[in-house]
């Protein structure tokens, strides 16, 4: 939204400089993003008067014209009369006419601020000098006329200053005007202007005109009777005003001041009529409607208007030659049966002024903000208008406005009221009285004002203030167009941020000296990271939505993720159901960007639908930790042991050891569902037995839909699980022995069917029955070619609590865990 | 032999080659496969249409087959390992890969910092969830159905009307019932919900669907605008080491009455002059509806809340130009930040 300072200036005095009052409106008011001084870009442009125009001969089109600029501009060539020559093109341009010249050496307005604007020079045109140029009202930026110059008023003087006259040494504001949604009033500069007076500390008076909400216009001759309004439904529409007008075909031009601060506000002049209603519109934020009214009647002959719903299947034109199709949310304005305008958004083409129009119908209303709110997005319209009524604005506006608009329009076209004014009222809203204290107001902002600054920030704004001295209790209500004040804090919000909030003192809460503790959950998965990080793995985060074609690259299946059914990309169709894709979808862009050997890991949320709701009925949430690692290059050995390894570092630096089960079943689980069973394993806590999740290589399937490199795997599993497990882990301690400890190895030759873990269990076992500290670990796994044996040598390390083992002692230990080991695989000891 | 007829004949010939095949695809390529297209021209011109359908038709059901024959060689192919084993047969100890080569995500490594710094001043941290309902996002927190302002948070919804959350404030309703009983037992409610949120808007170099914020609650029986300035001006000077001066600006967000957007001038260590302002968080009073609704009498207690992105904090402080690599899972770029 544009604000006009100069407009501004109307209904309030500002002294203070541009960046001072941008500054304070900044800080009290609404961001403003840009300040735009206007009066820069025309300060070249030079009032002048055409004394002679006559065609240029041998053209069909120029003139040569003489202009008499009152001896204003220096340095130009002038004849005896000191006149200016300059050529001009426009058909329109007659003797006698006050004009916009742009002397040599001036830019071109609609050029300012190019890269390279466009700089005017004296030059000859078919071998006649030309000094500059008269302007069109595009070349000055005003709008987008460009038929022929721009014919100023003429009641001027030749040499006049263009940016006085026409009170363009203004600057603009670009307000940001989404925080601005609760409050209707500064859509209009009047309610604009009050908060500027207000927040510079001056007290504001709204114009009579408006403060007055009658709809009086006097004595009215009237010729007609009114017309007939009523609204199918209070909650569509809370009143509807409508007041008939004799003459105004939409001929007539508005005053071209008028035009330029339309403009300069972003609103194309279009004739007396429409700049009237949107004049009233930008001063006072109450849009208004206009109707040939002959047409109306040609619908209704007793002109009954009627706010109602759009009816199914109803269809209306409106005036940008568009057909629409009506929803019930939509509300018209209908006369008779026939639907005559979209309420609040667009006039129809069945009532449009034009002209043959004789008598027009202008209506001034209000109506309910969510139901104009979906038709603006049902229909795309986002005129000033529909943005203006969906802010809310107050009923007791339109009567003010209406009888203005009337003034106005009989001021620019001489039109005459010839009805009274017709309307339905429904709905009147009383203001409330809000009931707070001072004590209230200081103690919630934890400022230190003082009755009377209280009472005079609120007055300002034209709230009425009661102040009980005995109880201290404030009673203030707000003016009519203040909708957006229900409660005390309402009244806080106003007197903390009219004085400012950053005149309150910073201070830091009083608490307990009570100590927090991080998360504990948090605390693990830094730790998590931590450790990755140290296993030379580098953390991702990919997005929490992805395309339906990674779900089935994963071999997941589409109707177990949450579809999310507006998203702007394909990429963004469904809630994932593990990490796991995710990580799969950045490896071969990766290795593309020539990274051979690396590990990815994220930790965040997966929503597989199968995991249902909460009791507080939202999906259940997993949280998940999934790595893969890979490598271009071949390696010794199937990746899923690299995999394994980094899982076990996790396990170790979380002090758990972690157990692996072979799957014996593909299993209906989204997070195992990319993984190829026959090569993965099940991860638990060996302490606890808690299931934590899967590590192993992808299918092949999966690996060809990712373009993975051969040497892949990974994990997935659940992080919440982990921490349950870590944090029943505890630390058995048994005391240090005084004993050297002895190791021995020995080598199993099984079956290639015997597991490792078979033989370590069966190991670990016997050892149990020992009364003595020990511990096994791996030496070699050997398998020779085409081979049905393998080969595992284990080392097992024995303590004694109380003695040194003697060798003798040791190889009766060491048989009996390989008899333990060999009653059960038939191991050969070799 | 009518034209049919034998289209039905490769078909079962090319049907069992396939299932008995170890290079399936190779039926395309077999002369009885071919001949059939050769055929074309020796029909009649009316007839050729359907012939041509025919043909196509078989091809569709040959590569199906093929497609099938194929996973289930590939199937066979896959051999069982012992996942109990520490390293594969005729292998050698594994070990990590370089720990000089590991990275930290920088989005997660700022969350710890900021969450560590709202932990010592007291708050309690809780990480926010990923996908939630109207009431939570919306309901709770004073938006009335068709409320313009839930235009500006351009939220995603899915087809059984969940909402991935647009703000961490989701969490705030949770937060406010949680603590009620310590309020009521004398205590204070102190409470950040970090994490990830949504925004249906298109990507480019300063715009993203995904991001991470900071929300913070802090409800007592006296608390104020004042205290809330104060807090933030604390945390951010922790958090950048350094004095800083504050700047507000009011602003409209239902779920807090007053509302303001709070601004800190830019400090020495990001290049910062005086007059040079980053806007950091929106902030303000709880709304006394939203204290309501979670059974909280704000005749009683008062609250403050604020909530800001993590991401603008890390670009600050790395000078991180595009927004879009924070979720691309660039090697390039997050192995920059090296602990």
């Amino acid at each position: 939204m544009i604000i006009s300072t100069n407009w501004l200036k109307k209904f309030t005095d500002i002294d203070m400089p541009i960046d001072e009052l941008a500054t304070l409106i900044g800080a009290r008011l609404v961001e403003i993003e840009e300040v735009i001084d206007l009066g820069a870009k025309y300060k070249d442009v030079v009032i002048a008067k055409v004394i002679e125009c006559g065609p240029l001969e041998g053209s069909d089109h120029l003139n040569v014209t003489k202009l008499d600029d009152g001896g204003s501009v220096k340095d130009v060539e002038r004849d005896e009369n000191g006149f200016v020559q300059v050529v001009c093109g426009a058909p329109n341009v007659r003797a006698g006419q006050f004009i916009a010249w742009l002397p040599p050496r001036a830019i071109v307005p609609n050029t300012y601020g190019d890269a390279e604007p466009f700089v005017l020079g004296a030059r000859k045109l078919r071998g006649v000098m030309s000094n500059g140029m008269i302007a069109s009202a595009r070349e000055l930026d005003l709008f987008d006329e460009h038929e022929g110059i721009l014919v100023l008023d003429d009641d001027l003087n030749p040499g006049d200053s263009f940016v006085k006259v026409y009170e363009l040494d203004d600057y603009l504001l670009d307000i940001e005007n989404k925080s601005l949604t609760h409050r209707p009033d500064t859509f209009g500069i009047i309610g604009f202007a009050r908060e500027v007076a207000a927040i510079s500390g001056k007290a504001f008076k709204t114009p009579k005109w408006l403060a007055d909400v009658t709809t009086d216009f006097g004595k009215v001759k009237t010729e007609i009777i009114a017309p007939k309004i009523s609204i199918e439904n209070p909650e569509l529409s809370a009143r509807f005003e409508a007041v008939v007008l004799r003459g105004g075909d939409g001929s007539q031009q508005s005053p071209l001041l008028i035009q330029t601060y339309l403009a300069r506000v972003g609103m194309r002049p279009i004739n007396a009529l429409v700049d009237a209603t949107n004049y009233l519109m930008m001063s006072t934020g109450q849009p208004m409607g206009i109707y040939d009214y002959d047409k109306v009647l040609t619908l209704s002959a007793d002109a009954t208007i009627c706010v109602r719903s759009g009816r199914a299947g109803e269809k209306l034109g409106l005036l940008d030659g568009r057909t629409i199709e009506l929803a019930p949310e939509d509300i018209v304005v209908a006369a008779g049966e026939t639907a005559i305008g979209l309420a609040g958004a667009m006039g129809a083409a069945n009532t449009v002024v034009d002209a043959t129009t004789k008598n027009i119908m202008i209506e001034a209303a209000t109506f309910n903000l969510y139901n104009l709110r979906s038709t603006q997005m049902r229909h795309g319209i986002f005129s000033e208008a529909i943005t203006r009524f969906t802010k809310g604005q107050p009923a007791p506006l339109t009567a003010p406005v209406l009888a203005d608009v009337v003034h106005l329009i009989s001021e620019w076209t001489g039109a005459v009221q010839i009805s009274e004014v017709a309307e339905a009222y429904p709905k009147k809203s009383e203001t409330p009285v809000i009931h707070t204290t001072i004590e209230a107001i200081n103690n919630t902002l934890g400022s230190e004002f003082t009755v009377d600054e209280i009472m005079t920030t609120l007055q300002n704004v034209e709230f009425h203030t009661d102040m009980n001295k005995k109880t201290g209790e404030l009673a203030v209500v707000a003016p009519y167009w203040r909708g957006d004040i229900h409660i005390a804090e309402d009244i806080i919000e106003e007197v903390g941020r009219l004085n400012g909030f950053d005149s309150i003192a910073p201070k830091l809460p009083l608490r307990d000296f009570t100590a927090v503790s991080p998360s504990d959950f948090d605390e693990l998965r830094a730790k998590l990271r931590t450790a990755l990080v140290r296993a030379g793995a580098n953390e991702v985060l990919t997005y929490s939505f992805i395309h339906g074609d990674i779900l089935q690259k994963s071999g997941q299946k589409l109707e177990n993720s949450y579809r999310i059914t507006n998203s702007i990309s394909p990429d963004l169709q469904y809630y994932r159901q593990s990490l796991t894709p995710s990580l799969l979808n950045v490896i071969h862009p990766n290795v593309k960007q020539g990274y051979d050997n690396f590990a990815v890991f994220e930790l965040n949320k997966s929503h597989p639908k199968s995991q249902g709701l909460t009791v507080e009925d939202v999906p259940r949430e997993l949280d998940m930790l999934a790595l893969t690692v890979t490598n271009k290059k071949a390696q010794l050995g199937s990746p899923y042991y690299q995999a394994r390894k980094m899982l076990d570092y996790v396990g170790e630096s979380l002090g758990l050891d972690f157990a692996y089960e072979a799957i014996l079943s593909e299993e209906e689980d989204p997070t195992a569902a990319p993984f190829e069973y026959r090569r993965s394993a099940t991860v638990r806590d060996g302490a606890t037995g808690i299931s934590l999740g899967i590590v192993g290589e992808y299918k092949k399937s999966v690996a060809r839909a990712f373009k993975l490199p051969s040497y892949s795997a990974g994990f997935e599993v659940e992080s919440r699980a982990l921490f349950e497990a870590a944090q029943k882990q505890a630390v058995s301690y048994v005391p240090l022995s005084r004993y050297p400890s002895v190791e021995r190895d020995i080598c199993f030759q099984v079956a290639d069917t015997i597991h490792y873990g078979q033989i370590i269990e069966l190991a670990e076992t016997a050892l149990a029955e020992m009364d003595l500290q020990s511990g096994v670990s791996p030496i070699d796994i050997y398998q020779p070619e085409n081979g049905t044996t393998k080969n595992i040598t284990i080392r097992i390390k024995l303590t004694a609590n109380d003695r040194t083992l003697t060798g003798d002692e040791v190889s009766g230990l060491v048989q009996k865990i390989a008899d333990g080991v060999i009653a059960t695989t038939q191991a050969i000891v070799i | 032999m009518t034209v049919m007829q034998s289209i039905e004949d490769v078909r079962t010939i090319l049907l069992s080659y396939i299932e008995s095949s170890d290079t399936p695809r190779d039926a395309l390529k077999r002369a009885e496969f071919k001949q059939l297209y050769g055929m074309v021209s020796t029909l009649p011109v009316q007839e050729r249409a359907a012939y041509g359908r025919r043909v196509n038709d078989l091809r569709g059901e040959l590569e199906v087959a093929i497609a099938t024959r194929e996973s289930a060689i590939e199937d066979a192919s896959v051999q069982s390992i012992d996942v109990t084993a520490p390293w594969d047969v005729n292998s050698v100890p594994l070990s990590l890969l370089p720990t000089e080569q590991g990275t930290q995500h920088p989005l997660t490594r700022e969350l710890e910092n900021v969450v560590d710094i709202f932990t010592r001043m007291g708050f309690e941290a809780i990480e926010s969830r990923q996908i939630d309902d109207d009431f939570h996002m919306f309901g709770a927190l004073n938006f009335p159905e068709n409320h313009p302002a839930r235009d500006g948070y351009d939220t995603f919804r899915t087809e059984e009307g969940f909402i991935p959350p647009a703000h961490t404030s989701t969490m705030q309703h949770r937060i406010l019932k949680d603590g009620k009983a310590k309020l009521e037992a004398g205590g204070q409610i102190a409470a950040v919900s970090y994490g990830r949120v949504f925004r249906n808007e298109d990507v480019d170099a300063t715009h993203e669907h995904t991001f991470y914020q900071c929300e913070g609650v802090f409800v007592s029986e006296s608390a104020t605008l004042g205290e809330m300035l104060g807090t933030l001006r604390a945390f951010f000077e922790e958090y950048y080491g350094q004095s800083l001066k504050i700047k507000t600006q009011p602003a409209y967000f239902p779920f807090v009455e007053p509302g303001l957007e709070f601004a800190i001038e830019k400090p020495a260590a990001l290049g910062g002059k005086p007059g040079e302002w980053l806007e950091m968080l929106g902030c303000g009073m709880i709304h006394p509806e939203v204290l309501r609704a979670a059974g909280i009498d704000p005749i009683v207690y008062r609250g403050f809340a604020w909530g800001g992105g993590i991401e603008r904090l890390v670009m600050l402080k790395y000078n991180i130009e595009d927004l879009r690599h924070f979720e691309s899972g660039k090697l390039a770029f997050l192995r920059k930040f090296v602990s």
